[in-house]
């Protein structure tokens, strides 16, 4: 019984103290808890894992408790259109958010409309296409003349994202080179990495997106192991690629890497240029959301990312650093969509 | 044993925390072995990653093993893979045996555990190879052979298959999700219920309604009346637990633990068809298959000692291709990311520390896991005295704060919630049968994904016969299990009319 009063008292204590330190805590633009949800439902994927880089690093600058949750897509943007006026809900994802609307995929809007675009973090450089090492295809010009020449490239790929527009950019790569052979490449809709994967272990499959942070152990096995593959493209830029550590991912390095690269590996977006895909991850704020909130994210990242702290960690998990403040990341964003837009709708 | 000499006190002490957080999550109705190991994920920054691990496959331990306790003492099963430990752990609770049935179920895991950790330890790239040999055809033919446990758990044939259809096609309402290959499209719900449906109704709010709410409903319809169960619950009398009870059942135990690890590593066929398919074969190979969902302890070491097999099983393909085996590990692989550590076809011959100590940690964490639950059961086991006027508003809500948490705070949840547990109340009251109707509920999302994928595929219905010896072994197992169940109900009809005339 004793225990219980004093459990009963101490509570009364703690209740006394609430006003106090919310009172300490008014002149704060971001108080208490900030919960940021992802549009992944994974928890072992790079949404997650840059998410927690960034809100643990937000956490320690701005002392407060940062929580990422990952909801998936439509219940992220669910969460953010009921609580996000309020400031303790924002969301992080990636390039899916707008190339999800560009499909015309339920559930995505345009995010340029519909809510405030903020600051972009990081590039994950690692979207990545392989083929079995038994094949015939060694690179993926082969894999665009063999369409060109008749032959039926079946590859596996999640629809509606960020899989996706690499087989588009392909699609276009061999229309430009092979006009009206684009049907050639067939797409094999399917979900996880995993089921991307046994597609090609079961000859289901030619060619499959992939990442170099998922796949990179797969190359290293012998040529006889079923498993074994062979990257043929990475849609990273050259340029994002250069700054990834020297060593690369796993035994494979940089330099290697970069062979996967343009203008290493070819995929022509028109007569002049190739087309490259970086996967940036960026924070999405609800349109009514008090502006000085956005303010003191964007002086918060600008402070950690001065530091230099959050590169390092980011680098070691393969991550190229991205910072961009809100106004710079959604105009860059806006273009980057535009020219995502002219590739996805001539191929439609 | 050079492996192990950098681990720590700190590494020892971490995996019975993580198993007592993991069954108190794993016996809150709502609450599972994935929600803990997600919420203490971002714990693991601060710790390395032999700590991490521990700590997390404690969770998962824990978690796995506590789904057992509501299960047996109040029909909700505390995770989707302890559904089956309902069917006869409440039969026996309500017959008194409630500890002796949480005994057999706490050793069974315990069997089961060790079992798939040694299956884990030893042959673990060998097997990996094997599970890629399940393609979708495959992977569909075994969510098949799980759904023919409808037919022999049904107490009416024709009533159970209506029910198990009715649970397929109510888990197909919402999104043809992309994330698993489809086309994004919303399916089978008019417009105005888009925002709420779009991804369909979440398994554990329906899971806990159709047991829990709907057990509460009829409790409360029969109104407070003299407590006779918890008469009946004496603790420590001749329905005392005696290891005894497992003789005759070592086959039944080494088959549910294979049957769990095997169906564990295969990534995406889901931990509740391991129970769902070892619980079938119990009944089928039963020399008493009548006294299954009565109240017969070889129900629950079936169902039990496969849950516990998946621990083992779920991280065969999680460090041998880098792949999660079930939703525990697809959160588990987050410790090795944000350590910065690669999982794939290589880590277990690159990160021989990491990987023994990972096998060491699964062993502790089932001796653990049985250390605290066996001597504290009989503790746990007074649950059913309290009284229900005041034990049900407790489950209410503790269903209600468990339902909301489970996606992070979806209120939705928690209508789901209700409104499965009053259509669990009246489906008895109908002849809706609810175990079919889960089964078919759970299973109905994967078994239309790997069909329709194995008809874009291969474009021919032929192939599902046709595509390996494994897909014809398995056609084999489905004929046999159908065959077995119209020939049980035969039996029984002809033995009732037998009774009748006698």
């Amino acid at each position: 019984m004793k225990r219980i009063w004093m459990s009963i008292g101490l509570i009364l204590f703690a209740l006394t103290l609430l006003p106090v330190s919310s009172a300490m805590a008014a002149d704060k633009v971001i108080d208490g808890n900030l919960r940021v949800v992802i549009g992944s439902k994974s928890t072992g994927g790079d949404t997650y894992q840059n998410s927690a880089i960034v809100a643990d690093a937000l956490a320690k600058k701005l002392d407060i408790n940062v929580k990422v949750d990952a909801v998936g897509a439509s219940a992220a943007f669910q969460a953010l259109d009921r609580a996000g006026v309020r400031g303790n809900t924002i969301m992080i994802f990636h390039d899916q958010a707008y190339l999800g609307y560009l499909y015309g995929k339920k559930g995505y809007f345009d995010i340029f409309d519909k809510y405030i675009v903020g600051p972009t973090v990081a590039i994950n450089p690692g979207n990545a296409y392989l083929v079995p090492k038994s094949s015939p295809y060694q690179t993926i010009e082969d894999i665009i003349n063999a369409c060109g020449k008749g032959t039926k490239v079946r590859v596996a790929i999640q629809p509606g994202g960020v899989s996706e527009i690499g087989y588009t950019a392909l699609k276009n790569a061999i229309s430009l080179k092979y006009p009206g052979k684009e049907g050639n490449l067939v797409a094999v809709n399917t979900g996880s990495q995993s089921a991307k994967n046994q597609l090609l272990f079961d000859g289901q499959a030619d060619l499959i997106n992939g990442s170099v942070q998922a796949n990179e152990q797969y190359t290293r096995l012998p040529a006889d192991d079923q498993k074994a593959m062979r990257f043929v493209w990475l849609t990273a830029r050259s340029a994002t690629i250069q700054q990834a550590p020297a060593a690369g991912l796993g035994q494979t390095t940089r330099d290697q890497l970069l062979q996967f690269v343009e203008p290493n590996a070819k995929v022509p977006f028109d007569a002049n240029s190739y087309f490259t895909f970086d996967k940036e991850f960026y924070f999405l704020f609800n349109k009514g959301l008090d502006p000085k909130v956005i303010a003191a994210i964007d002086e918060a990242l600008t402070e950690i990312y001065t530091e230099g702290k959050i590169q390092e960690t980011q680098k070691k998990s393969f991550f190229i650093p991205n910072f961009k403040p809100s106004v710079e990341a959604a105009a860059y964003l806006k273009g980057k969509m535009e020219m995502n837009k002219k590739i996805i709708s001539s191929m439609q | 044993m050079e492996y192990f000499a950098d681990l720590s006190f700190t590494f020892f002490m971490l995996i019975p925390v993580g198993v007592i957080i993991g069954i108190i999550f794993g016996a809150i109705p709502g609450m599972t072995a994935t929600m803990a190991v997600a919420v203490c994920l971002p714990l693991t920054y601060s710790l390395n990653l032999n700590q991490g691990l521990a700590l997390l496959l404690g969770l998962y331990v824990g978690g796995i093993s506590g789904g057992l306790v509501p299960a047996i003492l109040l029909n909700i099963p505390g995770t989707p893979s302890s559904i089956t430990t309902t069917f006869d752990g409440y039969p026996m609770t309500q017959k008194g045996e409630g500890e002796k049935a949480l005994k057999i179920g706490i050793v069974s895991s315990l069997f089961g555990g060790l079992l798939s950790a040694a299956i884990l330890a030893f042959f673990a790239p060998l097997l990996a190879d094997f599970a890629i040999k399940f393609s979708y055809i495959e992977k569909f033919l075994i969510i098949f052979l799980a759904l023919t446990v409808i037919a022999s758990l049904s107490k009416n044939l024709l009533a159970g298959i209506f029910s198990g259809v009715l649970g397929v096609y109510i888990s197909l309402i919402g999104t043809y999700d992309i994330s698993f290959g489809g086309n994004g499209d919303i399916r089978l719900m008019p417009e105005f219920l888009e925002y709420w449906l779009a991804d369909g109704f979440s398994l554990l709010p329906v899971l806990i309604g159709l047991f829990g709410l709907a057990t509460i409903m009829e409790e409360a319809e029969k109104g407070i009346r003299e407590e006779d169960l918890s008469s009946k619950m004496v603790l420590g009398s001749s329905i005392k637990f005696s290891f005894s009870v497992f003789k005759g059942q070592v086959i039944n135990l080494f088959r549910s633990g294979i049957i769990g690890t095997f169906v564990g590593m295969l990534p995406g066929v889901g931990g509740s068809a391991a129970s769902v398919l070892s619980y079938t074969q119990a009944k089928n190979f039963s020399k008493k298959p009548e006294k299954m969902g009565k109240g017969a302890p070889e129900g629950v070491i079936a169902s039990e000692s496969a849950n516990n097999g998946l621990t083992g099983g779920a991280l065969i393909p999680l460090l041998s291709l880098g792949i999660p085996g079930d939703s525990t590990t697809a959160v588990l692989i987050g410790a090795f990311t944000l350590q910065g550590i690669q999982v794939g076809p290589l880590f277990i011959g690159e990160n021989m520390g990491t990987w023994h100590t990972m096998v060491l940690a699964v062993v502790i964490a089932n001796f653990a896991m049985f250390l605290v639950m066996f001597f504290a059961i009989k503790y746990i086991a007074k649950v059913i005295t309290v009284p229900k006027y005041i034990l049900f508003p407790i489950i209410i809500m503790m269903c209600v704060v468990g339902a909301y948490a489970i996606n992070y705070g979806v209120m939705f949840d928690v209508w789901t919630l209700l409104i499965f547990g009053i259509f669990g109340y009246l489906a008895q009251k109908i002849g809706i049968e609810v175990a079919p109707f889960i089964i078919g509920f759970i299973l109905g999302k994967s078994a239309e994904i790997y069909f329709v994928k194995s008809l874009e595929s291969f474009g021919t219905l032929t192939i599902f016969f046709t595509k390996s010896p494994i897909a014809m072994f398995l056609w084999v197992l489905i004929v046999v299990s159908v065959g077995y169940s119209i020939y049980s109900t035969i039996k029984n009809r002809r033995q009732d009319k037998f009774d009748g005339h006698g």
